[in-house]
């Protein structure tokens, strides 16, 4: 039993007890850290809202036997602009989704926790790029280390004649690799992809409208292939 | 594991929110011990909750009638209503005797992270009384946090095409509270929300 400091992103919390909240926290130490605040629910907790989802906090816990309970939080980040906006908050809830699934218990998650960051704040600043959540799927796909195949066909490695794309296989196939399961992309579509995938989200390429729609419905498709589930969060967009 | 009758009745008690098992346990014997009327009277009070109370066809508050007491005042005013998340926030509103309108219980909040859309929440319900009803004004009483945020704004979105004024419960410093003890968060908010002196 001690204190210990840390930092991190506020993923999500629901109602424990009478007035307290389970907050579970993306760190980059630690992964994901499941707390306790305690009285937070009451309008005049000390916490105020600083335990808010989408919130970058610096923390003082006190280790427990199951939830390490929060003593102290200030915040670092608060991303006060894209709160305001609810297509921004539906990407961030995908976002958040996505990190909070793919993040475990007690394992070190830097780079996840880097690209939470990032999309966050990409979401915070002035327009949003129609592909930062084409990117930030794609980012995701490489850390769980499915990213999917791009520039060369996952079959046998060829650089031309990619037409095909299969989830099962592991990204675009070229004729002679195509399986029954594979599907036709759009003239263009993989380039286009690739050169989002090799962006940092705070550079991405220029968005071509007719291409950003499909993009994101692929990866979106590609990563729950992988993931063995469908992000809920995304349903939001279909509505 | 006490006598099955017993089990039972702790096991129920323990389903219930913030009762553990000690707290069953100790509930179970206390009725156990009490009056025999005294634990009639509560298992009937229970039962004839669920038989006698529904839901109110127009706004979703509980009810023993077909519409709720506060829909069937004719003092209210029809044209403002207050959404609320759930129908136990309606008597916390009502306790302020600040609100004279009518209410509608949406259900819950629309959450970004875990998908629940409008189509989860009674929203399309709440559309459909904004002409029935002549409704002008919306006052939005979601729990000031990120799904509370979004539902506002969702419905916001709804309804504003439609001339309604969409309004929200200014959040922001509690009272009684110092002002450098405010986090960000909570400062953004009553400074959006500030109000001409
Ligand atoms: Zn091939
Ligand atoms: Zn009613």
């Amino acid at each position: 039993m001690a204190l210990y400091n840390d930092q991190g992103i506020v993923l999500r919390s629901y109602p424990f007890g009478e007035a307290d909240k389970v907050v579970i926290i993306l760190s980059p130490n630690r992964g994901k850290l499941r707390t306790v605040a305690k009285g937070v629910r009451k309008t005049k907790s000390r916490f105020g809202g600083r335990l808010e989802t989408l919130t970058h906090v610096d923390l003082v816990l006190y280790e427990g036997k199951n939830l390490d309970m929060i003593t102290q939080v200030s915040i670092i980040e608060a991303f006060p602009t894209l709160r305001q906006d609810l297509d921004r908050v539906v990407a961030a809830g995908t976002m958040i989704e996505v990190a909070d699934f793919v993040a475990q218990e007690d394992e070190p998650t830097l780079r996840l926790f880097l690209l939470l960051q990032r999309g966050l704040r990409a979401l915070d600043g002035g327009d949003v790029h129609p592909d930062l959540l084409t990117g930030y799927l794609l980012k995701a796909a490489e850390i769980i280390g499915v990213a999917p195949a791009l520039t060369h066909c996952a079959g046998c490695g060829a650089t031309d004649g990619l037409t095909r794309f299969s989830f099962a296989a592991g990204g675009v196939l070229c004729d002679r690799c195509r399986t029954p399961g594979s599907y036709a992309l759009r003239e263009g579509l993989t380039g286009y992809l690739a050169a989002i995938a090799t962006s940092d989200l705070s550079a991405l390429p220029e968005p071509d409208l007719s291409m950003s729609r499909e993009s994101l419905g692929v990866t979106r498709r590609f990563l729950e292939y992988h993931l063995e589930r469908g992000l809920d969060s995304m349903a939001l967009l279909d509505a | 594991m006490f006598e099955p009758p017993v089990q039972r009745l702790v096991d129920e008690l323990a389903r219930l929110p913030g009762i553990g098992r000690k707290s069953a346990q100790r509930l179970a014997f206390h009725l156990l011990n009490a009056e025999e009327t005294d634990a009639v009277r509560l298992a009937d009070a229970i039962t004839s909750m669920r038989r006698e109370v529904r839901l109110c066809t127009r706004c979703f508050n509980v009810t023993a009638e077909e519409e709720c007491s506060i829909c069937r005042d004719l003092r209210r005013d029809t044209s403002i209503v207050c959404v609320v998340e759930r129908a136990q926030d309606i008597p916390v509103i009502e306790k302020t005797g600040e609100f004279s309108g009518r209410y509608h219980v949406l259900g819950g909040a629309i959450s970004p992270i875990e998908g629940i859309g409008p189509d989860q929440l009674r929203a399309r319900e709440l559309l459909d009384r904004i002409d029935a009803e002549n409704i002008t004004e919306v006052i939005v009483a979601a729990n000031p946090t990120l799904e509370g945020d979004a539902t506002a704004m969702f419905l916001a979105r709804m309804l504003k095409p439609l001339g309604v004024k969409v309004t929200r419960l200014a959040s922001g410093l509690p009272v009684g509270g110092d002002l450098d003890y405010a986090d960000e968060i909570t400062l953004g908010r009553a400074l959006s929300g500030r109000k001409e002196l």
